[in-house]
This record gives structure tokens, sequence and C-alpha cells, in this order.
């Protein structure tokens, strides 16, 4: 009995790397030939196939996306500016703090908030697919965060001294929290 | 599938620096053949719209790194198979896939003998559609394909023989079958 080539060997012969007996016998069998011919013009058939067009046009949505991711960065740009002047100022300052609780408090907070800096840009979810609602809150986190760090940057001294740098640093720990879990946490959530 | 492929360098160029109408005018051009790729590999349609939106957004966020090194759908392609390649494993489908093979083992009498390619294709599962088209059509080594899914190559190479020996089985009456 002939043993024909199987449809592994069939594609291995036509990707040059069946056995040299496989494409042997495809060369010497009319019928496994003919099997190759078919696999040739199945795929010659696959390539004619008219393109598939989208139903929707969804050019609104990325340049939607465009936009906001611009305006993001327009207000991240600020933000950061106003977080290096209260930094700078916390420096100059610091000394001021005299309870060592509220120092630690405060060193606390900073960590936290620059451990969820660092877990939004890890995640880099930028280019993802989000809904509205999302969008609308991440867009009202991000301004909240971005006044805060305007109210940092703006302390007095003795604001400083009754402790009110460390609620504020409290405050933007809260709200980086919201946004982590808005723009990772979720969007991990549903595998993106 | 024949689409002009080809956009002027100095439009390239201009997206590259953000020019809004400059993305959109690739968005143009390419638009068809992504959602094309997206849509022979996901069987909902809106699945594929997802594609090509991923796509282009990926697309804008990334193109100040194409360096103009080998042809731009290349590069725009390499980003659809895998964000569609994605959306697959997201999706978890291989479960369903398992089942939707084994009820294709007999095709429904409404399909018959003279069931066409196009039709015969849809059939397929997901993950089958997906390597014959990147490898036969798209022109993916199984390496690359490979590594987009997260397979081996075994798995590309021993996937794109079952599909064919089913798309086979859907084009031939039964009895002339091997």
């Amino acid at each position: 009995m002939t043993m024909h080539c199987t449809m592994d060997d069939l594609v291995a012969v036509r990707d040059g790397e069946g056995s040299v007996s496989a494409r042997r016998h495809v060369e010497e069998c009319g019928e496994c030939r003919g099997e190759m011919e078919a696999l040739y013009q199945r795929v010659a058939q696959l390539k004619a196939l008219p393109a598939l067009r989208p139903a929707r046009d969804r050019w609104h949505v990325v340049r939607d996306a465009i936009t906001a991711e611009r305006a993001r960065r327009r207000r991240w740009t600020r933000a950061g500016l106003a977080l290096a002047a209260a930094l700078v100022g916390l420096m100059v300052v610091r000394p001021l703090l005299q309870s060592p609780l509220l120092a630690d408090e405060l060193a606390q907070a900073k960590l936290e908030s620059a451990q969820l800096e660092n877990t939004l840009q890890d995640a880099d979810p930028e280019g993802r697919v989000v809904s509205g609602r999302e969008a609308e809150l991440t867009a009202r986190l991000e301004d909240q965060i971005a006044l805060l760090d305007g109210r940092l940057g703006q302390l007095s001294e003795r604001a400083l001294e009754e402790g009110q740098v460390v609620d504020l640093w409290r405050q933007r720990v809260d709200l980086m929290q919201q946004l982590v879990q808005v723009r990772v946490t979720r969007a991990n959530y549903v595998g993106l | 599938m024949t689409l002009s492929l080809t956009v002027p360098d100095i439009l390239v160029a201009r997206a590259k620096a953000g020019d809004l109408e400059a993305l959109e005018g690739l968005y143009r051009a390419f638009e068809t053949p992504v959602y094309n790729l997206a849509r022979r590999i996901c069987r909902a349609p809106e699945d594929a719209e997802d594609v090509v939106q991923e796509t282009f957004l990926e697309v804008v966020k990334s193109i100040r790194h194409y360096r103009g090194e080998g042809h731009l759908w290349g590069w725009i392609r390499q980003i659809a198979s895998s964000k569609a390649l994605m959306r697959l494993r997201r999706e978890k489908l291989r479960a369903t896939d398992e089942f939707v093979e084994e009820t294709a083992g007999s095709p429904p009498a409404s399909l018959g003998a003279r069931i066409d390619l196009e039709r015969a294709f849809a059939h397929l599962t997901e993950t089958s559609r997906a390597v014959v088209w990147l490898h036969d059509v798209e022109g993916f080594t199984h390496e690359e394909i490979a590594e987009q899914m997260g397979r081996t190559v075994s798995f590309s190479k021993s996937q794109l023989a079952r599909a064919h020996a089913r798309l086979r089985r859907l084009l031939v009456p039964e009895p002339e079958a091997r």
C-alpha cells in the first residue's frame, strides 16, 4: 500500500523544510502532486479574497485620544514643574518640621507617592481603549493632582509648621491611588 | 486583495512630527488592510474595529521610533497582528476554540460540499485562522508567529498543517477527502 504524504509533509515540502523522502514522494506521486497543487491554489485564493472593510470609522476615537493625551501631557508638565518647586521648597524649610513624627509621615507619604508614580509609568497605560467614564474620571483625578501640586508649591512657612504639608501629601497619595486604580488596575482586569 | 500600501515620505515625516492631518492620512491609508488582517483573525467585526483603533493608537504613540527601515506597512502590520493576537489571548477563546473545532468536525448540511473558501476559512478556529493568514497570506515566519502568540514554532507549524487539512476537508466532498 502506498503511503501518501500527510498535510504536515505537504506544508513542510512547500515551505522548503520537508524530508528528502517526502520531497521525492511528491515528485513521483501524481496524487500527492495534485494535493500540493491544491494547497498552492488554496493559498492563492486566500490572497485574492476581497479586502474586508470596517463598517464604522474609528478615526474620531483615535483623534480624540491623541488630543486628550496631548492635554494630559501639558497638565503633567505643569504639575511636574509645580512639584519640583514644592520639593525644592521642602528641602529649604524641612528644618521647620520640628516633630519627628510629622517628618516621618511626610517622608512616608512622599515615598508612597513616588512609588505610585512609578507604578503608573511602568504599566504604560497610554494608548489603551478606555470607556468615556474612565477617561473622564482620569482627567478629573489628574486635574485634582495638578491642583494639589500647585498648592504644595505655594505653602507658607506657617502651613509647614502646622503640618499642613503632610495632609496635602497624604491627599496626593490618595488621589494617586485612585488614578492607579482607574488607569492600571482596571486595564489589567480586562486584560489590556 | 489589491490595495496601494505606499505613502509619501513627507506624510510619514509630518506624522512623526505629530501633525494630526498626517496621522489621519496614515489612518486612511492603512485602515482597510489593518481591519482586513484583524477581521480574518477575530470572529466579531467589532473586535476587528477595536484592533484597528488599538493599532493606530500604538502607531501614533510609537511612530517617532519608526526609522524608515523596511516598508511602513510591514511595521504597522506587526503592530496590528500583535494587537489582534493579544485580543485572542485576552478573550481566552482557546477553550471555545476546542469546542468550535469539535462541532465543526461535521459541517452542517447547509454548508455542504460547495462551501466556498471564505466560509470554510471562517469555519476554522481563531488560532488556526491567525496562523494561516499570518503565515500564508501576510508572510510572517513561524518564528514571528510563535513569538507573537507566546507559543512554540512547532505549535505554529502544526496549527498550519491542521488548518490546511481542515480546509481541504471542508472544500472537497467527503469521499474524495484524504
